[in-house]
């Protein structure tokens, strides 16, 4: 009765304190568009003054990490360059006016731009052209070969015009006029690497990644007899991912550049498209953001409600499956890793303190000491990201078990710890009873002290406990859909940052408050125990 | 302390009558060694503890090892059941070098009970499963065999309807008594007590000693470091005194206690008698 109270008001200062923040949010906003609505032109106003590309020297350029975009932008004079993981990250802090400008490829601009009602626009100078093309490995010049064969032949039929023409359309009317069906669906996979990011080449709709290079990929895969299998990654991992063989092909408007070239080998061109800079407009938010680009039919609505933006954040096209499937991974992640974590950890602590009370294993002791220095003096996203692209490189690995282990052995080196000074924190009367008893330490380990133990260290066990949780939140890094990837691809659909990041935010939360609640029930229990 | 040595005083001479042909029995009979200590040394760093210790002990005898604090009398004790490692000399145990590498020190400790200064109950435990876990885990009793002797024992130090309590619950005296009992459990051949009494409270000490009485006379062969003199006096057949690391008189209590030789053990005696 108590615990549901207190879940109550704990609900309720949620909620509260969601709808202050909204409010406020919400009422800035509508100032902003109320000014917002006189003069149009169609000469592109930018609060930072950007016009040509000359104007770029001295800005701050905001950029994708590891596109052509950024390699243009770091040859901009005095310019202060921020790389985001995300397009549609650079670009929301465009418009909160972090950056002056955003270089970003050409059609995801436009559909940045489109979808994205906060005055932004693309100015007319640009860069050159550029080619996009698939990215293979090196070492597998066969599959290349067999690849530049599909796209000239998907040249050929008509099937690629098709495909682009679709998602850029010329009139607004053929878009989405045509849809590649995959027909082989047995045999061999061909794994293909894409940051779904990226519209309109790749990107999330009703969870499925869909877009030009995902049904391009599959008409190649068509063309090679082979099922398509998309894996969403960051775009900085994918020629990573490409190179150590986790993917076979890598489709995600990679341009040609000489640099990538020298990691990877690229097929023939499928696409062309270039550089552009988005800017910030002054004023005449709408009709500037209409004349640049393909306008949404809802444009000029105005301003969403609330009820509106929950609408579009967590109800349209489903969109909260991405939260509740991402949700399910982080909990399996976080329950498996922390059962190695237990088991590994109290057998390091085990190992260590056997070593100090008895001078045995003491080789297991400096390998337990070396394992708990190494995993401590280690970020655990590079651990993650070691363990998926080193470690296992060339296995075709559930990423989920690849989260599990990285995690596990992560946690595995805090409990230890954790358990060890939980270990040295009982007296050593006890080791010295059950030893005169003609116990074996194993035994006196077992029933004596690491129950002791372990009730001292619940809470530090709880702690570690949450730090795990909230640490699977890097779990994107290897292209996992964890909660917070969940709201990351929310985020990238509805270009909002509020709403998706308070969600994941107060999930969160309410895990670890439901965690705390039961790590000191526990407690209480065991305590009951002793008296 | 005076009240509590004038007890203690007042139960010795009763016990000492009764003490008086057991322990004259035993000295006639003179059981079988149980464990010979050979130039026992123990070394801490530069700081030596023991320094050559000799002594036999026979089956049978109560021995109450006596001294000034910091003389090493602990460490001899703890020595016996290799809780410290000794860092010179050997000691037998029923024949066996068990200061030898390759001794299962184990298979050792089992034969030798060992009553702790601060009780070293299992406090994750009832009293009842302190006293079964080890003659369980060693495979030595069922659980059902175990438990019925956890009860006699239990009976016999009078805590058997403490049997499911924490040790926590309980107070300082009956801890030590079920500590007895634990190590009881085991069929020891020796029962090592090192300091028993001396984290009691006053008005606990004799529940204690009363059981360590009736250990005695039922032939039980015990090592007790102490500093009960009424206990020592009164109970044990033979009192060894140590001072700097070696045993520098031992005796029976009568010599030690009326008629002592030793410089430094007659100016122990008079500081704390």
């Amino acid at each position: 009765m108590k615990l549901i109270k207190k879940w109550a008001a704990f609900l309720l200062i949620s909620a509260v304190l969601m709808s202050i923040f909204t409010i406020c949010v919400y009422a800035s906003e509508n100032e902003d568009v109320s000014s917002d609505k006189e003069a149009s032109s169609a000469q592109v106003d930018s609060v930072s003054g950007i016009k040509t590309v000359n104007d770029l020297t001295g800005k701050r350029i905001g950029v994708q990490l590891g596109t052509t975009g950024a390699v243009y932008a770091r040859d901009v004079e005095n310019a202060a360059i921020q790389e985001f993981n995300k397009g549609a990250d650079a670009v929301m802090a465009l418009t909160q006016d972090k950056v002056d400008c955003v270089i970003i490829d050409e059609q995801t601009a436009k559909a940045f731009v489109a979808s994205n009602k906060k005055g932004l626009a693309i100015i007319d100078d640009r860069f050159t052209d550029e080619e996009y093309a698939a990215v293979i490995s090196k070492s597998n010049k066969e599959l290349l070969a067999s690849v530049n064969t599909a796209i000239s032949e998907l040249k050929k039929d008509g099937t690629l015009d098709q495909i682009i023409k679709s998602y850029i359309p010329e009139k607004e009317s053929d878009r989405g006029n045509f849809h590649y069906k995959q027909v082989v669906t047995h045999g061999k996979v061909l794994r293909m690497a894409t940051n779904a990011q990226f519209p309109p080449y790749e990107y999330y709709e009703s969870n499925k990644i869909v877009g030009i290079d995902a049904e391009i990929g599959k008409a190649i895969a068509d063309k090679l007899g082979m099922v398509l299998k998309i894996e969403d990654m960051e775009f900085d991992s994918i020629i990573a991912a490409v190179k150590s063989g986790k993917s076979d092909i890598g489709l995600a408007g990679f341009t040609v550049t000489e640099d990538r070239k020298k990691e990877i080998d690229f097929s023939d061109s499928y696409a062309r498209s270039s550089q552009v800079i988005i800017v910030h407009v002054k004023s005449s938010a709408e009709s500037a953001a209409a004349s640049s680009s393909v306008s949404d039919s809802g444009d000029d609505e105005g301003e969403p409600t609330f009820i509106d933006r929950l609408y579009t954040n967590f109800i349209k096209d489903d969109r909260w499956r991405y939260l509740v499937s991402g949700l399910e991974n982080t909990l399996i992640i976080t329950v498996f890793a922390m059962l190695i974590g237990l088991v590994l950890g109290f057998i390091l602590a085990v190992i260590r303190v056997a070593h100090d009370k008895n001078g045995s294993l003491p080789v297991m002791n400096v390998i337990a000491k070396l394992y708990v220095t190494v995993i401590r003096g280690t970020p655990v996203m590079v651990q993650l990201l070691i363990i998926y692209y080193v470690i296992f490189a060339s296995v075709d690995i559930n990423k989920i078990l690849v989260a599990i282990i990285a995690f596990g052995f992560n946690s595995a080196a805090y409990v230890s710890e954790v358990v060890r000074s939980g270990i040295m924190s009982i007296d050593n009367g006890q080791f010295e009873a059950g030893k005169s008893l003609g116990l074996r330490f194993s035994t006196t380990m077992i029933h004596v002290i690491l129950p002791q133990a372990f009730k001292n260290i619940l809470p530090a066990l709880g702690n570690e406990l949450i730090s795990l949780l909230k640490e699977t939140s890097i779990s994107g890094y290897i292209g996992l859909i964890d909660l917070t990837r969940g709201g990351d691809i929310i985020r990238s659909l509805t270009y909002e940052a509020f709403i998706p990041l308070i969600a994941v935010a107060l999930i969160y939360l309410i895990i670890v408050v439901a965690l705390s609640a039961g790590v000191s029930r526990l407690e209480r229990r065991l305590k009951k125990n002793e008296r | 302390m005076s009240g509590k040595s004038e007890k203690v005083e007042l139960e010795k001479k009763e016990e000492a009558s009764a003490k008086a042909d057991i322990s004259g029995k035993e000295s006639s009979e003179k059981g079988e060694i149980l464990i010979k200590v050979e130039d026992l040394c123990k070394s801490f760093g530069d700081n030596v503890v023991l320094d050559g210790i000799n002594i036999e002990i026979r089956k049978g005898e109560v021995i109450s090892v006596i001294g000034p604090s910091g003389c090493g009398k602990s460490t001899f004790i703890r020595s016996l059941n290799l809780l410290e490692e000794p860092t010179g000399g050997r000691i037998f145990f029923e024949g066996q070098d068990i200061t030898e590498r390759g001794t299962d020190r184990r298979l050792v400790r089992e034969k030798i009970g060992m009553v702790f200064q601060q009780f070293n109950l299992f406090d994750n435990m009832t009293v009842k499963k302190n006293i079964m876990l080890a003659p369980v885990k060693l495979k030595l009793m069922t659980k059902e065999e175990a438990e019925e002797k956890a009860m006699e024992l239990l009976t016999r130090v009078g805590l058997a309807e403490h049997a499911d309590k924490y040790p926590s619950q309980l107070s300082g005296g009956q801890k030590q008594r079920v500590a007895i009992a634990r190590s009881l459990a085991m069929n020891p051949d020796v029962m090592l007590f090192d300091e028993p009494t001396s984290a009691l409270d006053p008005e606990m000490v004799n529940e204690v000693l009363t059981i360590m009485n009736q250990l005695a006379q039922a032939g039980m062969t015990m090592v007790v470091v102490t500093h009960e003199m009424g206990f020592a006096r009164g109970v044990s057949s033979r009192v060894i005194f140590i001072d700097g690391g070696n045993i520098r008189e031992d005796s029976t209590p009568e010599e030690i206690f009326t008629n002592p030789k030793n410089e430094r053990l007659r100016d122990f005696l008079g500081k704390i008698l």
